[in-house]
Protein backbone atom coordinates (compact mmCIF):
# COMPACT_ATOMS: atom_id res chain seq x y z
CA UNK A 1 0.00 0.00 0.00
CA UNK A 2 3.16 2.37 0.35
CA UNK A 3 4.16 4.49 -2.43
CA UNK A 4 6.20 2.38 -5.13
CA UNK A 5 9.68 2.74 -5.88
CA UNK A 6 8.91 5.27 -8.05
CA UNK A 7 7.61 7.91 -5.39
CA UNK A 8 11.25 8.32 -3.80
CA UNK A 9 12.61 10.60 -6.46
CA UNK A 10 9.30 12.51 -6.01
CA UNK A 11 10.14 12.94 -1.81
CA UNK A 12 14.01 13.67 -2.16
CA UNK A 13 12.24 16.80 -4.38
CA UNK A 14 10.16 17.75 -1.64
CA UNK A 15 12.88 17.41 1.25
CA UNK A 16 15.32 19.52 -0.94
CA UNK A 17 13.30 22.62 -1.02
CA UNK A 18 13.57 25.56 1.01
CA UNK A 19 11.57 28.16 -0.01
CA UNK A 20 7.57 28.23 1.35
CA UNK A 21 5.08 29.14 -1.04
CA UNK A 22 1.70 30.05 -0.42
CA UNK A 23 -0.85 31.32 -3.46
CA UNK A 24 -2.98 33.35 -0.33
CA UNK A 25 -5.02 35.38 -2.78
CA UNK A 26 -6.38 32.33 -4.75
CA UNK A 27 -10.22 31.98 -4.09
CA UNK A 28 -12.21 29.49 -2.69
CA UNK A 29 -15.35 27.39 -3.14
CA UNK A 30 -16.52 25.31 -1.07
CA UNK A 31 -18.07 22.18 -2.73
CA UNK A 32 -21.64 20.86 -2.63
CA UNK A 33 -22.50 17.23 -2.13
CA UNK A 34 -20.20 15.34 -5.05
CA UNK A 35 -19.56 18.75 -6.90
CA UNK A 36 -15.47 18.71 -5.93
CA UNK A 37 -15.47 19.03 -9.83
CA UNK A 38 -16.76 22.29 -10.20
CA UNK A 39 -16.06 23.88 -7.03
CA UNK A 40 -12.07 22.51 -7.97
CA UNK A 41 -12.27 24.17 -11.44
CA UNK A 42 -14.11 27.10 -10.51
CA UNK A 43 -10.95 27.35 -7.69
CA UNK A 44 -8.55 27.08 -10.96
CA UNK A 45 -10.40 29.62 -13.36
CA UNK A 46 -10.65 32.38 -10.54
CA UNK A 47 -7.64 32.27 -9.88
CA UNK A 48 -6.47 32.89 -13.50
CA UNK A 49 -8.83 36.42 -13.77
CA UNK A 50 -12.20 34.02 -14.75
CA UNK A 51 -14.98 34.78 -12.31
CA UNK A 52 -17.01 31.46 -12.70
CA UNK A 53 -19.48 29.69 -9.79
CA UNK A 54 -19.44 26.22 -9.42
CA UNK A 55 -22.81 26.42 -10.04
CA UNK A 56 -22.23 27.45 -13.62
CA UNK A 57 -19.84 24.74 -14.03
CA UNK A 58 -22.15 21.93 -13.39
CA UNK A 59 -24.06 21.40 -16.77
CA UNK A 60 -21.03 21.52 -18.11
CA UNK A 61 -18.57 19.12 -16.48
CA UNK A 62 -20.74 17.14 -13.63
CA UNK A 63 -22.05 14.01 -14.47
CA UNK A 64 -24.96 12.65 -12.02
CA UNK A 65 -25.29 9.02 -11.99
CA UNK A 66 -21.27 8.94 -11.93
CA UNK A 67 -21.48 11.47 -9.16
CA UNK A 68 -18.50 13.24 -10.61
CA UNK A 69 -16.45 14.71 -13.50
CA UNK A 70 -14.22 13.56 -16.02
CA UNK A 71 -10.48 14.99 -16.47
CA UNK A 72 -11.68 15.42 -20.48
CA UNK A 73 -14.44 17.69 -19.55
CA UNK A 74 -12.89 19.80 -17.32
CA UNK A 75 -10.29 20.23 -19.88
CA UNK A 76 -13.15 21.24 -22.44
CA UNK A 77 -14.75 23.16 -19.93
CA UNK A 78 -10.71 25.20 -19.75
CA UNK A 79 -10.87 25.74 -23.45
CA UNK A 80 -14.18 27.18 -23.80
CA UNK A 81 -13.29 29.96 -21.78
CA UNK A 82 -10.15 30.39 -23.64
CA UNK A 83 -7.88 29.09 -21.58
CA UNK A 84 -5.14 26.25 -22.26
CA UNK A 85 -5.57 23.57 -20.24
CA UNK A 86 -1.93 22.31 -20.04
CA UNK A 87 -1.43 18.49 -17.95
CA UNK A 88 1.72 18.94 -15.90
CA UNK A 89 4.45 16.59 -16.34
CA UNK A 90 3.82 13.52 -13.84
CA UNK A 91 6.08 14.57 -10.97
CA UNK A 92 5.40 17.04 -8.06
CA UNK A 93 8.67 19.15 -9.12
CA UNK A 94 6.07 20.57 -11.95
CA UNK A 95 3.64 21.69 -9.16
CA UNK A 96 6.40 23.37 -7.09
CA UNK A 97 7.64 24.88 -10.46
CA UNK A 98 3.95 26.02 -11.07
CA UNK A 99 3.31 27.53 -7.75
CA UNK A 100 6.22 28.84 -7.50
CA UNK A 101 5.60 30.86 -11.13
CA UNK A 102 1.64 32.05 -9.45
CA UNK A 103 -0.07 29.41 -10.63
CA UNK A 104 -2.45 26.91 -8.76
CA UNK A 105 -2.29 23.37 -9.97
CA UNK A 106 -5.47 21.30 -10.04
CA UNK A 107 -4.99 17.64 -9.12
CA UNK A 108 -6.89 14.53 -8.96
CA UNK A 109 -6.37 12.51 -5.82
CA UNK A 110 -7.49 9.01 -5.15
CA UNK A 111 -8.18 8.86 -1.64
CA UNK A 112 -9.23 5.08 -1.22
CA UNK A 113 -7.15 2.76 -2.94
CA UNK A 114 -6.44 1.03 -5.76
CA UNK A 115 -9.06 -1.56 -5.61
CA UNK A 116 -11.61 0.89 -3.81
CA UNK A 117 -10.85 4.29 -5.06
CA UNK A 118 -12.31 7.50 -4.00
CA UNK A 119 -11.84 9.79 -6.45
CA UNK A 120 -11.76 13.66 -5.25
CA UNK A 121 -10.21 16.91 -7.00
CA UNK A 122 -8.84 19.66 -5.28
CA UNK A 123 -6.59 22.87 -5.95
CA UNK A 124 -2.93 22.73 -4.71
CA UNK A 125 -2.10 26.53 -3.34
CA UNK A 126 1.14 25.72 -1.18
CA UNK A 127 3.65 24.27 -0.39
CA UNK A 128 5.71 24.65 3.42
CA UNK A 129 8.95 22.33 3.03
CA UNK A 130 9.58 22.77 6.55
CA UNK A 131 6.75 20.82 7.92
CA UNK A 132 6.66 19.30 4.26
CA UNK A 133 3.01 20.25 3.92
CA UNK A 134 0.83 21.05 1.18
CA UNK A 135 -2.01 23.27 1.53
CA UNK A 136 -4.95 22.74 -0.73
CA UNK A 137 -8.60 24.19 -1.68
CA UNK A 138 -10.17 21.16 -0.99
CA UNK A 139 -14.23 19.89 -0.49
CA UNK A 140 -15.28 22.36 2.48
CA UNK A 141 -11.78 23.09 3.45
CA UNK A 142 -10.33 26.39 2.54
CA UNK A 143 -7.25 25.44 3.21
CA UNK A 144 -6.49 21.76 3.88
CA UNK A 145 -2.58 21.22 5.08
CA UNK A 146 -1.92 17.79 3.62
CA UNK A 147 1.16 16.16 4.25
CA UNK A 148 3.49 15.49 1.52
CA UNK A 149 3.59 11.60 1.98
CA UNK A 150 -0.33 12.20 1.86
CA UNK A 151 -0.54 14.18 -0.76
CA UNK A 152 2.01 11.83 -2.78
CA UNK A 153 0.28 8.75 -2.33
CA UNK A 154 -3.21 10.05 -3.34
CA UNK A 155 -1.81 11.26 -6.55
CA UNK A 156 0.12 8.35 -7.49
CA UNK A 157 -3.01 6.21 -7.07
CA UNK A 158 -5.01 8.63 -9.54
CA UNK A 159 -2.44 8.19 -12.10
CA UNK A 160 -0.27 11.40 -10.88
CA UNK A 161 -2.94 14.13 -12.98
CA UNK A 162 -2.54 17.30 -12.56
CA UNK A 163 -3.72 20.72 -14.58
CA UNK A 164 -3.17 24.11 -14.66
CA UNK A 165 -4.72 26.98 -16.63
CA UNK A 166 -2.70 29.09 -19.18
CA UNK A 167 -3.59 32.12 -21.59
CA UNK A 168 -2.69 31.06 -25.40
CA UNK A 169 0.35 33.74 -25.30
CA UNK A 170 1.66 32.53 -22.20
CA UNK A 171 2.93 28.92 -21.69
CA UNK A 172 3.78 27.65 -17.85
CA UNK A 173 6.36 28.01 -16.89
CA UNK A 174 7.26 23.86 -16.64
CA UNK A 175 5.50 23.25 -20.45
CA UNK A 176 7.28 20.99 -22.75
CA UNK A 177 7.01 21.99 -26.30
CA UNK A 178 5.53 18.61 -27.30
CA UNK A 179 2.82 18.84 -24.40
CA UNK A 180 2.06 22.37 -24.87
CA UNK A 181 1.70 21.85 -28.71
CA UNK A 182 -0.79 19.05 -27.97
CA UNK A 183 -2.81 21.16 -26.36
CA UNK A 184 -3.08 23.79 -28.27
CA UNK A 185 -3.96 21.52 -31.20
CA UNK A 186 -7.43 21.41 -29.71
CA UNK A 187 -8.45 24.62 -30.63
CA UNK A 188 -7.38 23.89 -34.26
CA UNK A 189 -9.37 20.98 -34.12
CA UNK A 190 -12.53 22.36 -33.07
CA UNK A 191 -11.78 25.76 -35.29
CA UNK A 192 -11.30 27.96 -32.80
CA UNK A 193 -7.90 29.22 -34.93
CA UNK A 194 -7.21 31.77 -33.14
CA UNK A 195 -5.93 30.52 -29.83
CA UNK A 196 -4.27 28.10 -31.57
CA UNK A 197 -2.44 30.59 -33.53
CA UNK A 198 -1.87 32.48 -30.47
CA UNK A 199 -0.39 29.10 -28.63
CA UNK A 200 1.62 28.04 -31.52
CA UNK A 201 3.26 31.62 -32.15
CA UNK A 202 4.41 31.22 -27.99
CA UNK A 203 5.80 27.91 -28.77
CA UNK A 204 7.84 28.91 -31.77
CA UNK A 205 9.68 32.18 -29.39
CA UNK A 206 9.71 29.95 -26.32
CA UNK A 207 11.07 26.50 -28.19
CA UNK A 208 12.29 28.35 -31.89
CA UNK A 209 14.00 25.26 -32.58
CA UNK A 210 11.26 23.01 -32.14
CA UNK A 211 9.82 22.05 -35.60
CA UNK A 212 6.36 21.48 -34.81
CA UNK A 213 6.07 24.53 -33.11
CA UNK A 214 6.48 25.64 -36.87
CA UNK A 215 4.83 22.85 -38.47
CA UNK A 216 1.88 23.76 -36.30
CA UNK A 217 1.80 27.35 -36.82
CA UNK A 218 2.23 26.70 -40.93
CA UNK A 219 -1.40 24.37 -40.17
CA UNK A 220 -3.16 27.00 -38.66
CA UNK A 221 -2.39 29.48 -40.78
CA UNK A 222 -3.23 27.62 -43.97
CA UNK A 223 -6.60 26.49 -42.55
CA UNK A 224 -7.33 30.56 -42.47
CA UNK A 225 -6.13 30.32 -46.13
CA UNK A 226 -3.27 33.24 -44.84
CA UNK A 227 -1.29 31.45 -48.04
CA UNK A 228 2.06 33.33 -47.46
CA UNK A 229 2.28 33.32 -43.86
CA UNK A 230 1.83 30.22 -43.69
CA UNK A 231 4.69 29.17 -46.39
CA UNK A 232 7.21 30.98 -44.14
CA UNK A 233 6.30 29.14 -41.27
CA UNK A 234 6.79 25.68 -42.91
CA UNK A 235 10.00 26.96 -44.26
CA UNK A 236 11.24 27.32 -40.62
CA UNK A 237 9.68 23.94 -40.16
CA UNK A 238 11.88 22.70 -42.48
CA UNK A 239 15.17 24.61 -41.80
CA UNK A 240 14.62 23.08 -38.25
CA UNK A 241 14.68 19.51 -39.22
CA UNK A 242 11.03 18.56 -40.12
CA UNK A 243 10.70 16.58 -43.80
CA UNK A 244 7.90 14.61 -42.61
CA UNK A 245 5.67 13.70 -44.95
CA UNK A 246 2.81 15.38 -43.42
CA UNK A 247 4.26 18.83 -43.60
CA UNK A 248 5.29 17.63 -47.09
CA UNK A 249 1.63 17.74 -48.14
CA UNK A 250 0.86 21.10 -46.39
CA UNK A 251 3.32 22.72 -48.09
CA UNK A 252 2.75 20.89 -50.85
CA UNK A 253 -1.39 22.38 -51.15
CA UNK A 254 0.07 25.84 -49.75
CA UNK A 255 2.48 26.24 -52.49
CA UNK A 256 -0.41 25.12 -54.93
CA UNK A 257 -3.42 27.72 -53.58
CA UNK A 258 0.52 30.71 -54.03
CA UNK A 259 0.55 29.26 -57.70
CA UNK A 260 3.62 27.61 -57.39
CA UNK A 261 1.84 24.12 -59.36
CA UNK A 262 4.97 22.64 -60.11
CA UNK A 263 6.68 23.19 -57.18
CA UNK A 264 3.59 22.09 -55.36
CA UNK A 265 3.49 18.45 -57.45
CA UNK A 266 7.52 18.07 -56.76
CA UNK A 267 6.59 18.74 -52.97
CA UNK A 268 3.96 15.99 -52.84
CA UNK A 269 5.64 13.29 -54.92
CA UNK A 270 8.45 13.71 -52.12
CA UNK A 271 5.99 13.44 -49.66
CA UNK A 272 4.95 10.51 -51.44
CA UNK A 273 8.12 9.08 -51.43
CA UNK A 274 8.62 8.61 -48.08
CA UNK A 275 5.20 8.03 -46.79
CA UNK A 276 3.80 5.13 -44.80
CA UNK A 277 1.02 3.17 -46.34
CA UNK A 278 -1.60 4.97 -44.59
CA UNK A 279 0.16 8.39 -45.55
CA UNK A 280 0.09 7.40 -48.91
CA UNK A 281 -3.71 7.73 -48.98
CA UNK A 282 -3.50 10.94 -47.98
CA UNK A 283 -1.10 12.16 -50.20
CA UNK A 284 -2.93 10.65 -53.08
CA UNK A 285 -5.83 12.68 -52.48
CA UNK A 286 -3.58 16.36 -52.23
CA UNK A 287 -1.74 15.27 -55.09
CA UNK A 288 -5.61 14.60 -57.03
CA UNK A 289 -6.74 18.32 -55.62
CA UNK A 290 -3.65 19.96 -56.91
CA UNK A 291 -4.13 18.61 -60.09
CA UNK A 292 -7.67 19.81 -60.43
CA UNK A 293 -7.23 22.87 -58.58
CA UNK A 294 -8.29 26.29 -60.64
CA UNK A 295 -5.89 28.74 -59.25
CA UNK A 296 -5.40 32.03 -60.51
CA UNK A 297 -2.59 33.06 -58.44
CA UNK A 298 1.09 34.15 -59.76
CA UNK A 299 3.32 32.21 -58.36
CA UNK A 300 5.70 34.24 -56.09
CA UNK A 301 7.29 33.29 -52.98
CA UNK B 1 -22.50 0.13 -31.27
CA UNK B 2 -25.43 -2.22 -30.58
CA UNK B 3 -27.09 -2.60 -33.80
CA UNK B 4 -30.30 -0.50 -34.77
CA UNK B 5 -30.08 1.64 -31.57
CA UNK B 6 -26.59 2.60 -32.99
CA UNK B 7 -27.84 3.26 -35.65
CA UNK B 8 -30.48 5.73 -34.80
CA UNK B 9 -28.35 7.31 -32.97
CA UNK B 10 -26.60 8.38 -36.17
CA UNK B 11 -29.48 9.18 -38.31
CA UNK B 12 -30.91 10.85 -35.18
CA UNK B 13 -27.55 12.62 -35.23
CA UNK B 14 -27.90 13.93 -38.76
CA UNK B 15 -31.14 14.89 -38.84
CA UNK B 16 -30.30 17.63 -35.95
CA UNK B 17 -27.20 18.69 -38.27
CA UNK B 18 -25.42 17.53 -34.59
CA UNK B 19 -21.44 17.35 -37.11
CA UNK B 20 -20.20 20.25 -34.83
CA UNK B 21 -16.49 19.11 -35.58
CA UNK B 22 -15.42 22.80 -37.68
CA UNK B 23 -15.47 22.24 -41.52
CA UNK B 24 -11.52 22.87 -42.14
CA UNK B 25 -11.05 25.30 -44.19
CA UNK B 26 -8.58 23.84 -46.45
CA UNK B 27 -9.40 20.41 -47.03
CA UNK B 28 -6.15 19.32 -48.08
CA UNK B 29 -4.42 20.14 -44.80
CA UNK B 30 -3.83 17.75 -42.18
CA UNK B 31 -4.37 19.61 -38.97
CA UNK B 32 -2.12 19.39 -35.99
CA UNK B 33 -3.46 16.89 -33.53
CA UNK B 34 -4.33 14.30 -36.49
CA UNK B 35 -0.16 15.07 -36.94
CA UNK B 36 0.58 14.59 -33.34
CA UNK B 37 -1.59 11.54 -32.82
CA UNK B 38 -0.28 8.18 -34.29
CA UNK B 39 -3.34 7.62 -35.59
CA UNK B 40 -3.18 9.25 -39.38
CA UNK B 41 -5.63 6.93 -41.03
CA UNK B 42 -8.42 8.21 -38.76
CA UNK B 43 -11.66 8.50 -40.84
CA UNK B 44 -14.03 11.80 -39.62
CA UNK B 45 -17.07 8.79 -39.48
CA UNK B 46 -15.71 7.69 -36.54
CA UNK B 47 -15.12 11.09 -35.02
CA UNK B 48 -18.53 11.17 -35.81
CA UNK B 49 -19.76 7.73 -34.05
CA UNK B 50 -17.60 8.94 -31.12
CA UNK B 51 -19.03 12.09 -30.70
CA UNK B 52 -22.85 10.44 -30.90
CA UNK B 53 -21.61 7.44 -28.56
CA UNK B 54 -20.41 9.70 -25.71
CA UNK B 55 -23.34 11.95 -25.83
CA UNK B 56 -25.79 8.96 -25.50
CA UNK B 57 -23.80 7.43 -22.12
CA UNK B 58 -23.80 11.37 -20.78
CA UNK B 59 -27.07 11.35 -20.97
CA UNK B 60 -27.47 7.95 -20.02
CA UNK B 61 -25.79 8.96 -17.17
CA UNK B 62 -28.28 12.03 -16.27
CA UNK B 63 -26.78 14.59 -17.89
CA UNK B 64 -29.36 16.95 -19.41
CA UNK B 65 -29.52 16.38 -23.47
CA UNK B 66 -28.85 19.63 -24.82
CA UNK B 67 -26.12 19.99 -22.35
CA UNK B 68 -24.97 16.45 -23.23
CA UNK B 69 -25.00 17.54 -27.37
CA UNK B 70 -23.11 21.20 -26.21
CA UNK B 71 -20.55 19.22 -23.86
CA UNK B 72 -19.34 16.80 -26.86
CA UNK B 73 -19.17 19.54 -29.44
CA UNK B 74 -16.08 20.58 -27.39
CA UNK B 75 -14.47 17.36 -27.39
CA UNK B 76 -12.00 16.85 -29.80
CA UNK B 77 -11.45 13.64 -31.94
CA UNK B 78 -8.47 12.38 -30.21
CA UNK B 79 -10.57 13.03 -26.73
CA UNK B 80 -13.46 11.39 -28.09
CA UNK B 81 -12.32 8.51 -29.53
CA UNK B 82 -10.37 7.79 -25.77
CA UNK B 83 -13.85 8.42 -24.15
CA UNK B 84 -15.86 6.02 -26.16
CA UNK B 85 -13.22 4.06 -25.70
CA UNK B 86 -12.98 3.51 -21.34
CA UNK B 87 -15.58 5.97 -20.18
CA UNK B 88 -16.83 3.54 -17.77
CA UNK B 89 -13.42 2.82 -16.23
CA UNK B 90 -12.15 6.51 -15.96
CA UNK B 91 -12.25 8.42 -12.52
CA UNK B 92 -14.77 10.73 -12.10
CA UNK B 93 -13.76 12.86 -8.83
CA UNK B 94 -16.10 13.19 -6.89
CA UNK B 95 -15.23 13.22 -3.32
CA UNK B 96 -15.89 11.09 -0.11
CA UNK B 97 -19.35 11.25 0.18
CA UNK B 98 -20.97 8.25 -1.98
CA UNK B 99 -18.93 5.80 -0.24
CA UNK B 100 -21.15 3.10 1.81
CA UNK B 101 -21.66 0.07 3.28
CA UNK B 102 -18.99 -2.42 3.00
CA UNK B 103 -16.85 -0.48 1.18
CA UNK B 104 -17.24 1.97 3.98
CA UNK B 105 -16.22 -0.34 6.56
CA UNK B 106 -12.94 -1.12 3.94
CA UNK B 107 -11.75 2.40 3.72
CA UNK B 108 -12.49 2.94 7.56
CA UNK B 109 -9.60 0.57 8.79
CA UNK B 110 -7.63 1.54 6.38
CA UNK B 111 -8.05 5.04 7.34
CA UNK B 112 -7.19 4.12 11.16
CA UNK B 113 -3.77 2.26 10.27
CA UNK B 114 -2.84 5.17 8.11
CA UNK B 115 -2.98 3.56 5.26
CA UNK B 116 -5.59 6.04 3.37
CA UNK B 117 -7.15 9.62 4.49
CA UNK B 118 -10.60 9.56 2.87
CA UNK B 119 -12.35 10.89 5.85
CA UNK B 120 -9.88 13.50 6.82
CA UNK B 121 -9.81 15.11 3.80
CA UNK B 122 -13.93 15.19 3.16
Amino acid sequence: MLLGACAGPETRHLREQTQAVELAAVPFHPQDEYQCGPAALATLLGADGLAVSPDELVPEIYVPARQGSLQAEIVAAVRRRGRVPYVLAPHIEAALTELHDGRPVLLLQNLGTRALPVWHYAVIVGFDPQTQTFVLRSGRERRQELSARRLLESWDRAGRWMLVTASPGEPPASAQAGPWLRAASAFESLGAFEPAAAAYRAATRRWPDTAMAWTALGNVLAQQADWPQAYDAYEQALANGDDGPLLRNNRAWVLAQMGCRDAAMDEIDTGLSAATPAQRATLGDTRAQIRALQSDAVCSR
Amino acid sequence: MDGFRGVMVVVVAVALGLSTIAAPASAAIVGTEQMLSQNTARQDVDTFLARAEVQEQLQAWGVDAADAQRRVATLTPDELQMLNAQIDELPAGAGALEVIGVVFLVLLILELVGVTNVFSAI
